[in-house]
C-alpha cells in the first residue's frame, strides 16, 4: 500500500467529522488552512491532529460545494494567505452535521454505558 | 507537449503552491516566534506539513479535472509506446483503416440510397408507398386516378397521399429538343412531401385534375437550362412543342419521390387536357399512379394497411368490373419501397454490411493477437511497474488506450478514404435509359458510424488482450523470466482462440463470395432466350415530341424503311420495350369467358413489336405466325403469347385462334414464341403476351441486328433519322449486351464486395495464425533445441509444430463451417444455377483456407527444423 492510499483512508475515514469542524471552526470568522490546523489542536488540547494531507483536499472539497468560499487577504502577520469562509449553505450543512453528530454521540453513548445490572450474567 | 488546453487549472495549480508555501511560512513563522532557530524551524515545518507534491495531487483530485490530466498523461505514454514500435502500429493501424472502411462504405451507400429515400424531404420515416395486389418487386403504377382520390379522402389514418406518374419529355424550343425527365402529379405533392419553393409556388387543389399548362423546375434543371433566371416564374417555355408556364422552382437537391431516380420537372395531372380519359376511368390504361402516403403521428403501418383496405373494398364493391385481381394493398417504408431502386438496395446492401461487419471481427481478432504478442512481450515492464505501485485499472487503461489510440487513427484514415469510396457506387451501374442517381452519401451519419466502430474497435483490440496481460502475477512473472513460455497458459489459450476465430470467421466470408463468383459466372453464362450480339437499340422521343397520332405512324414507318436500307443492317424492326434492362410493363389479361375468383391476379407483362422483331432477336415462333405489316390499327386486334402464358391460360390446348381481353379489348392469339428472360435471369417465369406495335405501340425504340460490331453503326442509324425530321430526339443508342447488364448489376455488386471482403479475410485469417505459429515457435527454440540433442529428428520438429498449425486449423475450419452454412441461407435469394450449400464451393473454399493456412504453419516449422540444437539452446 503505498502513501497516496493512505491519506485516501484518512480521508474517507474522517470525512464526515473533518468537514463539521472545519465548517465549525470557520464559524468563529474566516480563516486560512494553517489557522484552520492550529485552532483546532488548541481547542482540542492537542489531541486533534489534522494532516494537511487531509486539511486542503477536504477545503477544495467544500469549496466546490459551495459551502465554504475563498479570498486572498493579508494575515496579521503581513502573510498573503487564502482565508476560507463559511456560506449560508454551509451554516446548513453544519446543523445538519452537527445533528447526526449528536445522535451517534447519544446512540452510541446509551450502547456503551448500559448499567450492568439490567444484563443476565 | 500540451495536449488539452487548461487554463484554469494552471491557474488553480499555481494557487494551490502558494497556498501551501502561505502555510509553511505561517507555520515557520510561529516557530521562530516560540524560540527555535530559522534552520530547524523550516525543517520541522516541512516535516509537519508532510509530502508536498503527494498533497498537491491528492487536493487536485478534489477538482474533477485531475482525469483529464491524467488522460493526457495516458495518451502521451501510449503514443510514446506506439513510436516504439512502428512495425505494429503501422500494420494495426492500415488493417483497421481497410476493415472500418469496408463497413463505412457499405453504410455510406446504405445512408445515401435506403436512408435518403426522397432528398429534401421531411421526416421520410412517416412516408409509405402504396401497392396493390400481389407484392412484385418490379410493379407496374397500381393506381387509377379516381381510386386514388377515394383512398385520399377516405382513409382516416394518413395525414396526407400524393399521386405522381413517372415519365420522360423532350424540352423544345431550344436548337436541339433536350430528353428531361418529368412528373405528373397531384396537386398535394409537395405538401405531402414537406417541400417548400425557392421560387414561386407549388400547384393549388383546385389545379389538380383541371388543364393549367403550369410547370415546376427542379432547381438543377433552373440552373443548368434557365442560367438561374430569378425572373422564370411566369414566363412561359415549351414541353414537347407545347408552351407551359413555369410557376415555380424546387428547392436544390430535391429529385422527386421515386428513390434513386431523378425529375426534372413536375406538371399536374392533366396539364394540357389531353388525358381526360385517363382522369375519369378506373381500369385499364387509367391505371398509371405510383401512391405515397405520409402516416398520421402514432399510425403504425399495420393499421393504415387495414384502414386503406377498407376503403379499397368499397371501391371494389362499388366498381366491380374495374378491380378484377388481387386488390389488397401493401404498404411498404420508403426504404425498401418497391417504386424505384430501393427494392433492389435493400435486398443487397444488408448482406453486404453484415459481410463488411464480419471482415472488422476479423480484423479486430488479428489486431487482438498482435496486441497480445506485443503486451506478453512487455510483461517485464508491466510487473516492474506493477510493483512498483500502478494498480491494475491503470495498467489495463493504458494498455486499452494504445488501442483506442490506434483505431482513432485508424477511423482518421479511414473516414478520408470512405470520402472516396462512398462515391464508387455510381461505378457499378452501366449506362442506361433509367435517371439513376444512386450514389453514397458522405454525411454526419457515416461519420458517427465511423466514430462508434472505431472506438469498439479500439476496445475489442485492446481491452481483451489488456486486461489478459494485467492477470499476470508480478513477483511470478519477474522471477521466472525465463521459464514462462509465451507468458502462461492463459495467454496460450487466448490467443489459440483468436487464431481458431480467424479461420472461423474468414470461412463464411470465402463461401459466399464464392457462391456469388459462381452465380456472376452462371449468370453471365445463362441464355436469356434471345439474342444479345449484334443488336443495336436506339429510342426516339416520338410521342413525347408532340407529333400529332397520325404523323407519329408515318414518321415510325419512315424509320423502319431507312435503317432497314441501311447497308449492314440485316433486319430493322420496332419495339417499346428492351428485355433485361429493368423496365417493365405489367397488364391484367383474361381470357374471353373467364370468371377469375376474387383477389385472383391475372397479370401478364406485355411488349408491343413491330414485324420481324422475333427474326433479329431469334426467339423462335412455335406455332402460327409473327406480325405482318398488315397487322395494323384497322386489322382485327391481334396478340403472340410466350409459352408460359399458353400454358397458364390454355392448358392443354391450343391457344391459337383463342381471345384474350386486355385494357377491355379482345385480341386474337396469331402465335406462340419461345419463353425469353424479361428482366432478370433468375426470375420465375411469368407470362408474357406481344402486341401489333402498329396497333398499340406507345414509345418508339428501333432495334436493328447487324452483321458487325452493333456500335459502328449507330451514327449511321441517328443520321437515317435525323434525315426524316432533324428535330427528332433520338437517345440511349446502345447495344443490347450494354443495355442487359443493367440486370446483372446487383451480382456484380454483389460479387465485387463480397470478392474483396473474402480476400481481406483470407490475408488476415493466414498471417494471423503464420504469426502465432511463428511467434509460439520461437518461444520455443530453446526447448526445441533440447529435444534434438535429445535425438528428435527433424521430422519430429516439424511434426510437432505442424501439429498445433493443425489442430488451430481444424478446430477453425470446423466452427466456420457450422457459421458459413448458417450465413449462407441469407443469400440464397440471390444465389443463380447454384446451392447455397454446393457441395464443390465448400469443398474448394475449405481446401485452400486449409491449405493456406497450414503452408502458413509450414514456414515457422521448417524453420525451426533447420536449426542448429547448439545455437537453439544458447538462445534464451
Amino acid at each position: 500500500m503505498n502513501e497516496r492510499g493512505q491519506y485516501k483512508n484518512r480521508i474517507e475515514l474522517l470525512q464526515g467529522t473533518l468537514d463539521m469542524l472545519i465548517l465549525q471552526t470557520l464559524q468563529w470568522g474566516p480563516q486560512h488552512g494553517y489557522g484552520i490546523v492550529q485552532a483546532l489542536r488548541l481547542r482540542s488540547g492537542d489531541v486533534l491532529q489534522v494532516e494537511t494531507g487531509s486539511l486542503y483536499p477536504a477545503l477544495h472539497r467544500l469549496e466546490r460545494q459551495s459551502w465554504v468560499q475563498s479570498e486572498w487577504k493579508q494575515s496579521e502577520s503581513k502573510q498573503k494567505a487564502r482565508y476560507y469562509r463559511i456560506t449560508a449553505k454551509g451554516k446548513k450543512q453544519l446543523a445538519s452535521d452537527l445533528g447526526r453528530w449528536e445522535r451517534i454521540v447519544e446512540a452510541i453513548g446509551s450502547v456503551v454505558y448500559v448499567k450492568p445490572e439490567e444484563s443476565e450474567s | 507537449m500540451k495536449w488539452f488546453p487548461s487554463f484554469g487549472f494552471q491557474r488553480r495549480k499555481r494557487e494551490l503552491q502558494e497556498e501551501i508555501d502561505a502555510h509553511l511560512q505561517m507555520a515557520i513563522a510561529d516557530r521562530v516566534a516560540r524560540g527555535e532557530t530559522a534552520e530547524t524551524a523550516r525543517q520541522e515545518a516541512a516535516r509537519e506539513f508532510g509530502n508536498i507534491p503527494l498533497v498537491q495531487d491528492v487536493t487536485r483530485d478534489m477538482w474533477g479535472q485531475a482525469w483529464l490530466e491524467q488522460l493526457g498523461r495516458d495518451v502521451r505514454y501510449a503514443l510514446r509506446q506506439l513510436r516504439k514500435s512502428p512495425g505494429f502500429s503501422i500494420t494495426a493501424t492500415a488493417m483497421l483503416a481497410v476493415a472500418i472502411c469496408a463497413n463505412s462504405t457499405v453504410f455510406s451507400w446504405i445512408d445515401g440510397t435506403m436512408l435518403r429515400p426522397i432528398p429534401g424531404a421531411r421526416d421520410t420515416g412517416d412516408l409509405v408507398s402504396l401497392q396493390r395486389g400481389e407484392w412484385n418487386f418490379s410493379p407496374t403504377p397500381p393506381f387509377s386516378y379516381l381510386d386514388y382520390r377515394d383512398l385520399r379522402e377516405q382513409n382516416h389514418t394518413f395525414a396526407g397521399i400524393l399521386a405522381y406518374h413517372h415519365d420522360w419529355i423532350t424540352l423544345t424550343g431550344g436548337a436541339q429538343p433536350e430528353r428531361a425527365y418529368i412528373s405528373n402529379v397531384s396537386a398535394n405533392y409537395f405538401d405531402v412531401l414537406g417541400i417548400k419553393p425557392v421560387l414561386g409556388r407549388f400547384f393549388l387543389p383546385e389545379e389538380e385534375s383541371r388543364p393549367v399548362p403550369n410547370v415546376v423546375l427542379s432547381y438543377s434543371l433552373w440552373k443548368t437550362r434557365y442560367a438561374e433566371d430569378p425572373a422564370i416564374v411566369g414566363k412561359s417555355i415549351e414541353i414537347a412543342r407545347h408552351p407551359v408556364t413555369v410557376i415555380g422552382v424546387a428547392p436544390e437537391g430535391v429529385v422527386g419521390a421515386m428513390p434513386g431516380i431523378r425529375e426534372d420537372l413536375w406538371v399536374t395531372l392533366d396539364p394540357l387536357g389531353t388525358d381526360v380519359w385517363r382522369m375519369t376511368h378506373r381500369s385499364g390504361g387509367a391505371v398509371w399512379l405510383n401512391v405515397i402516403g405520409r402516416l398520421r403521428p402514432g399510425v403504425s403501418r399495420g393499421q393504415a394497411a387495414q384502414d386503406l383496405d377498407t376503403v379499397m373494398h368499397n371501391i371494389v364493391a362499388a366498381f366491380p368490373d374495374d378491380h378484377l385481381g388481387d386488390n389488397r394493398i401493401t404498404l411498404d417504408p420508403m426504404w425498401r419501397s418497391p417504386f424505384g431502386a430501393n427494392g433492389y438496395m435493400a435486398a443487397t446492401l444488408p448482406i453486404l454490411l453484415a459481410f463488411a461487419a464480419v471482415v472488422l471481427l476479423l480484423t479486430c481478432a488479428n489486431v487482438a493477437t498482435l496486441t497480445l504478442v506485443r503486451f506478453v512481450s512487455r510483461r517485464r515492464e508491466l510487473a516492474i511497474r506493477q510493483s512498483l505501485g500502478a494498480n491494475r485499472i491503470q495498467l489495463v487503461r493504458q494498455m486499452v488506450l494504445e488501442g483506442v489510440v490506434l483505431s482513432i487513427v485508424a477511423g482518421a484514415v479511414a473516414l478520408v478514404l470512405t470520402s472516396w469510396t462512398s462515391k464508387t457506387f455510381a461505378w457499378f451501374f452501366p449506362a442506361n435509359s433509367n435517371p439513376l442517381i444512386l450514389n453514397g452519401s458522405m454525411d454526419h451519419k457515416v461519420v458517427i458510424g465511423i466514430a462508434v466502430s472505431s472506438l469498439l474497435v479500439g476496445m475489442l483490440c485492446g481491452a481483451l488482450p489488456a486486461w489478459r496481460s494485467s492477470h499476470a502475477p508480478a513477483v511470478e512473472v519477474l522471477k521466472a523470466e525465463s521459464a514462462s513460455i509465451s507468458g502462461g497458459s492463459r495467454n496460450r489459450k487466448l490467443l489459440s482462440g483468436l487464431v481458431v476465430a480467424q479461420i472461423a470467421l474468414s470461412l463464411p466470408l470465402l463461401l459466399c463470395s464464392g457462391l456469388f463468383l459462381r452465380t456472376l459466372r452462371n449468370l453471365a453464362g445463362a441464355n436469356p432466350g434471345f439474342e444479345q450480339d449484334h443488336i443495336l437499340t436506339a429510342t426516339v422521343g416520338l410521342n413525347i415530341a408532340g407529333y400529332s397520332h397520325n404523323e407519329e405512324q408515318v414518321i415510325r414507318h419512315k424509320i423502319l424503311d431507312r435503317v432497314s436500307a441501311l447497308p449492314g443492317v440485316k433486319v430493322a424492326s420496332l419495339t417499346d420495350w428492351i428485355p433485361m434492362a429493368l423496365s417493365h410493363k405489367g397488364e391484367d389479361a383474361y381470357p374471353e369467358g373467364y370468371v377469375p375468383h376474387p383477389h385472383e391476379s391475372l397479370k401478364v407483362a406485355h411488349a408491343e413489336v413491330s414485324p420481324r422483331y422475333f427474326e433479329s432477336l431469334h426467339i423462335p415462333v412455335l406455332e402460327g405466325r409473327e406480325f405482318t405489316p398488315d397487322d395494323d390499327e384497322k386489322a382485327p386486334r391481334v396478340l403472340i403469347v410466350d409459352q408460359t402464358a399458353a400454358r397458364r391460360y390454355w392448358p392443354g390446348q391450343d391457344p391459337l385462334g383463342k381471345e384474350l381481353r386486355v385494357w377491355g379489348r379482345l385480341f386474337t392469339v396469331v402465335g406462340v414464341v419461345r419463353n425469353s428472360t424479361h428482366t432478370f435471369v433468375n426470375e420465375s417465369p411469368e407470362p408474357m403476351v406481344y402486341m401489333s406495335f402498329f396497333q398499340a405501340g406507345y414509345e418508339t425504340m428501333v432495334q436493328v441486328e447487324t452483321e458487325g460490331n452493333p456500335v459502328d453503326l449507330a451514327p449511321a442509324v441517328q443520321n437515317a433519322i435525323h434525315e426524316i425530321d432533324t428535330r427528332l430526339p433520338v437517345f440511349d443508342v446502345r447495344s443490347m449486351r450494354e443495355s442487359t447488364q443493367m440486370a446483372s448489376s446487383f451480382a456484380v455488386i454483389q460479387s465485387t464486395l463480397a470478392g474483396m471482403f473474402a480476400l481481406i479475410g483470407l490475408v488476415l485469417a493466414i498471417t494471423g495464425i503464420y504469426g502465432v505459429v511463428a511467434y509460439r515457435t520461437q518461444l520455443r527454440t530453446h526447448e526445441i533445441g533440447i529435444r534434438m540433442a535429445l535425438g528428435a529428428s527433424r521430422v519430429d520438429v516439424l511434426r510437432l509444430v505442424l501439429l498445433q498449425g493443425f489442430w488451430l486449423t481444424g478446430i477453425g475450419l470446423a466452427l466456420g463451417l457450422v457459421f458459413a452454412l448458417g450465413l449462407t441461407r441469407i443469400i440464397v435469394r440471390l444465389l443463380y444455377g447454384i446451392g447455397a450449400n454446393d457441395p464443390v464451393t465448400v469443398v474448394s473454399v475449405v481446401m485452400l483456407l486449409g491449405a493456406m493456412s497450414l503452408l502458413a504453419c509450414y514456414l515457422p516449422a521448417h524453420r525451426a527444423m533447420r536449426r542448429n540444437p547448439v545455437t537453439a539452446i544458447r538462445e534464451l
